[in-house]
């Protein structure tokens, strides 16, 4: 994050300012590593993954992160006896503009230890992709999703990596990037004609909604597996005879 | 329509004796009167205009008192469908299909801004107004409207049918299968609703000069 891109988006990451004070968010704690027993653990075990952290709107700790290793530490944070943050709260992303790099946020808290941590993964606009933690928090099935379907973030091994609010053949983009036009990128009547072309029955089968996986996301999974590390989900699909 | 019930034509009827024990009208009449006082809406509400809704089929506004005794939630027992909220282009077809279900004779209400012109909404996931996906009778403004608003866009609703005459019902109402979900304005009324506008970027309709002309299916049949 250099400093040669200051906009007035930079004071909503400096958090709240305190009123009457004359130098502004200067006054406001930044946060001490010995407040925050994990920001400390961080620094600590990880001294050069983390990039710099600091307190926002009163008590929560963000600690910016180098996202090569972001599983890796996002796994010790939930598994390490004295972490143990067990609760993904939310996984979102926020995009700064001017090429700046897209930010991937977690929050989460630990029901053990009744603390909360933000982690933020600064993602360059031309890499996109971050591990996924599903297989640590099962909730974040559908918030990575959701970042995939707004932001373009793909999250490497994630077991159903498709769109969740905008349509499946959504050709337009991802809507809350900041290169997005607000309109879309077709008109009005294309994008009318597309919506009504959609076919309904494909997202509103009640089987699919009881049983998770819609059946064509199954075989289109059989039909493009990985060829490097999803050998094992193609070997277990009973018809994947691609090759 | 056989008043009074007199015994014979010759005795009398009910302007006196001699006149006649029957009225003449028009089957029109008839017909519209039970239409008009029996109209079964099918609510489809997607925001804040589905809580006024709510309100006037409530005690206090009762919508009851016109007709609309029932709320019908399935389209295919329904004569007027009232859409109140903001339709999303992924909600399209959804609004499209539950037209196409409603038999005939049926009316559609457009409840609110949104609703009738995407309102605030003119954003890349909105649609710019229900009227480019179904035939619309009655607009109602507002955000949201008062439930006196639905309540006097209903009644609108029934003085248009008071004046239908069956005679032309084919001729108002057959819709042509070519068009079963199918936009119902042109490519060039669609695009036209945003094209007079700027807005907060002073974005351009097409901001990355990317001109797509549909082709679309019967687009003729209806300019």
């Amino acid at each position: 994050m250099a400093d040669d891109t200051k906009s007035p988006l930079d004071a909503v990451e400096d958090g709240p300012v305190a009123s009457g004070s004359a130098e502004g968010a200067d006054t406001t704690s930044t946060g001490s590593a010995d407040d925050h027993p994990t920001v400390a653990a961080l620094l600590a075990k990880y001294p050069d993954e983390v990039q710099r952290f600091r307190l926002m709107a009163g008590d929560q700790y963000v600690v910016w992160m180098e996202p090569a290793r972001s599983h890796e530490i996002l796994s010790w944070l939930k598994n390490d006896p004295d972490q143990l943050y067990d609760m993904m709260s939310d996984v979102t992303a926020v995009d700064y503009g001017h090429g700046r790099p897209l930010e991937v946020v977690y929050q989460m808290y630990s029901t053990h230890h009744g603390r909360a941590l933000r982690i933020r993964c600064p993602l360059p606009l031309d890499a996109l992709e971050i591990d996924s933690v599903y297989d640590l928090w099962k909730s974040v099935n559908w918030l990575e999703r959701e970042v995939y379907d707004l932001f373009g973030v793909t999250f490497r091994g994630h077991p159903d990596l498709r769109r969740i609010l905008m349509p499946d053949d959504y050709e337009e983009g991802h809507p809350l990037r900041k290169d997005f036009p607000l309109r879309g990128r077709f008109s009005r009547a294309e994008q009318t004609r597309r919506a009504l072309n959609q076919d309904v029955e494909r997202y509103y089968l009640a089987e699919d909604l009881g049983h998770g996986v819609p059946q064509e996301v199954a075989a289109a999974q059989t039909a493009t597996a990985l060829p490097g590390g999803d050998d094992e989900a193609a070997g277990a699909a009973p018809e994947g005879g691609q090759g | 329509m056989l008043p009074g019930g007199g015994p014979a034509k010759t005795t009398g009827g009910m302007f006196g004796p001699g006149s006649p024990t029957f009225l003449t009208s028009k089957v029109d009449a008839l017909i519209n009167w039970g239409r008009l006082n029996s109209l079964w809406p099918m609510p489809f509400g997607t925001a804040c205009c589905a809580i006024e809704m709510m309100a006037s089929a409530a005690s206090n506004y009762d919508l009851a008192r016109f007709g609309m005794e029932r709320m019908s939630f399935s389209p295919r027992q329904a004569d007027v469908l009232i859409c109140a909220g903001r339709v999303p282009y992924k909600l399209a077809p959804v609004l499209r299909r539950i037209w196409d279900q409603m038999p005939q004779p049926k009316w559609a209400i457009s409840m609110g801004a949104c609703a009738s012109s995407g309102g605030v909404f003119d954003v890349y996931s909105m649609v710019q107004g229900i009227d480019t996906i179904i035939p619309v009778d009655v607009y109602i403004p507002g955000c949201p409207p008062r439930p006196e608003g639905l309540i006097y866009g209903l009644m609108m609703i029934q003085e248009k049918i008071r004046q239908e005459s069956l005679s032309r019902h084919f001729e108002h109402r057959a819709e042509d299968p070519a068009l079963v979900a199918m936009p119902r304005a042109s490519a060039e009324e669609v695009v036209g609703l945003t094209g007079a506008f700027g807005n907060s970027t002073q974005q351009d309709q097409l901001s990355t000069g990317i001109v797509v002309t549909p082709d679309i299916p019967g687009d003729d049949l209806l300019s």
